[in-house]
């Protein structure tokens, strides 16, 4: 697949989120009617979600952890569509990252770069996939997927010029301690 | 296999390979920098990154860290040479950096490793352009804070040059493969780094269009001797106050930057041409690089 049909698929699968304040956020489509994101763009219990085809839906918060900043997201109503594998193996050093998200209100958005780093900013910290890749406010809780159109993260936030994602074996444990089989 | 599949594999093994060459360097507070294991024994980093003479450590790949010591330091070039006792960390694998061509898709690496993705914008080395000091590469990638001293590399994990921040703002620059290889043969040579040294103060002059005709030259400009230190090789060469020095050792010179591209350290003892403007003719004359001494 070129770039263009992994950047087609993504933009597929990133939602639009917002939030009762007005605030916007991504998120990545998952089975069964589900969305994930962070837990700084799920701040309310209903969600007004989009998706890039114009699409509006309802979304109601399921499972929120502010510590791993992550959430889930039930959406009101069938037929989503296909959703996008994921690969819990952390992407190489230097390998290709996409991301999706709506930077400064920008939708469906796509930026490449690639992996910088796996692992904590601080000792001690959380472990993030630290990319060399460029990502603003909006591109939070949006997907990021490798040169397969793998999702192996999702956008949480930039630090130093860095966007860093957490990485899909937090996703998952979290999306699995929800009750939710993916 | 797919074309994006292999080129992120082939970076992905880019990085791998070149990761096995770099030391993370300690040599100046809080932050650390990057360093490239260029020779047996010889690490190389940016000179800016090492604000200690003494104590410096090489941090490796498992965390442990080995001593090195100050080798020689070349400032307008912002690069140092570190002596390390042999340590089992790889030794780079240079590529021939006049290769490299804008548009080439590169990475920087720093010690960990990480990586930062781009290409290479655009090569400079010709007279006049010291405006970011002469034969670099100019990037357009993002040098996160402690990539100064690692290598930029091709997609097949060679080093092209060393990166630095440090020699002009805003500027992301690679020091050519060629240039530090010179150097770093120098320190191995000598056992430190010369100060090639000429004895003149010089400033930039525009040339008129009369002395540009019977020269046949197409600058527009040289630079003008305001000062000749008694006893230098200038001296014994015989340059004079006012003298309008239009090439020297074969490279044209548009302004004093140019003279100090060709005082390079392996020039030290080498008898070098240098074309003059003397009242109203031109002029040969010969001069003999000198070693600046140390109180110089």
């Amino acid at each position: 697949m070129d770039l263009s049909g992994v950047a087609a698929d993504l933009r597929r699968i990133t939602v639009e989120i917002r939030d009762q304040h007005g605030s916007l956020g991504a998120g990545a489509l998952w089975p069964a009617g589900h969305v994930v994101t962070n837990a700084h763009v799920a701040r309310s219990p209903r969600l007004a979600l989009g998706l890039v085809d114009g699409r509006r839906l309802d979304g109601r918060l399921v499972a929120r952890d502010e510590a791993l900043d992550l959430a889930i997201l039930r959406i009101a109503g069938a037929g989503i569509g296909p959703t996008t594998p994921f690969d819990e193996t952390p992407p190489r050093i230097g390998s290709l990252v996409i991301a999706v998200g709506h930077p400064f209100g920008l939708r469906s958005a796509v930026t490449v770069g690639i992996v910088h780093a796996l692992g904590p900013l601080v000792r001690g910290g959380r472990a993030w996939i630290q990319a060399d890749l460029r990502l603003g406010p909006g591109n939070s809780g949006g997907p990021i997927a490798d040169a397969g159109g793998r999702i192996v993260g999702l956008s949480a936030m930039v630090m130093s010029g860095l966007g860093l994602a957490i990485p899909m074996r937090d996703v998952l444990g979290f999306v699995r301690g929800a009750g939710i089989v993916e | 296999m797919d074309g994006l599949l292999a080129l992120s594999n082939e970076l992905a093994a880019a990085v791998d390979r070149a990761g096995r060459w770099i030391v993370g360097v300690n040599a100046r507070p809080r932050l650390g920098s990057t360093g490239i294991h260029w020779r047996q024994g010889f690490v190389v980093t940016a000179n800016h990154t090492v604000q200690v003479d003494e104590g410096i450590g090489l941090i490796r790949a498992d965390g442990r860290s080995v001593p090195a010591t100050l080798a020689g330091r070349d400032p307008a070039i912002d690069l140092a040479i570190l002596k390390v006792e042999p340590f089992d960390v790889g030794v780079a694998e240079v590529a021939d950096s006049s290769s490299a061509r804008v548009g080439h898709v590169v990475l920087a690496l720093g010690a960990g490793p990480r990586a930062s993705l781009g290409v290479i914008s655009a090569v400079v080395g010709e007279p006049g352009s010291h405006k970011v000091g002469g034969d670099v590469l100019t990037l357009d990638l993002t040098l996160y804070p402690g990539f100064s001293g690692g290598p930029l590399v091709n997609a097949a994990g060679q080093v092209l040059g060393l990166v630095t921040s440090g020699r002009a703002r805003h500027l992301q620059l690679a020091i050519p493969a060629a240039t530090v290889s010179r150097v770093v043969d120098e320190v191995a040579r000598r056992g430190h780094l010369a100060q090639a040294y000429l004895g003149v103060a010089t400033q930039p002059v525009r040339l008129p269009d009369s002395i540009r005709e019977r020269l046949g030259l197409a600058q527009e400009t040289a630079v003008i001797v305001t000062d000749v230190r008694p006893d230098s090789p200038a001296a014994h060469g015989g340059l004079s106050i006012g003298d309008v020095i239009v090439s020297f050792g074969g490279a044209t010179v548009l302004d004093p930057y140019d003279l100090k591209r060709v005082l390079r350290p392996d020039r030290v003892g080498q008898r070098l041409a240098v074309s003059v403007w003397r009242g109203d003719a031109p002029r040969e004359l010969e001069v003999v690089v000198a070693e600046r001494s140390a109180r110089a």
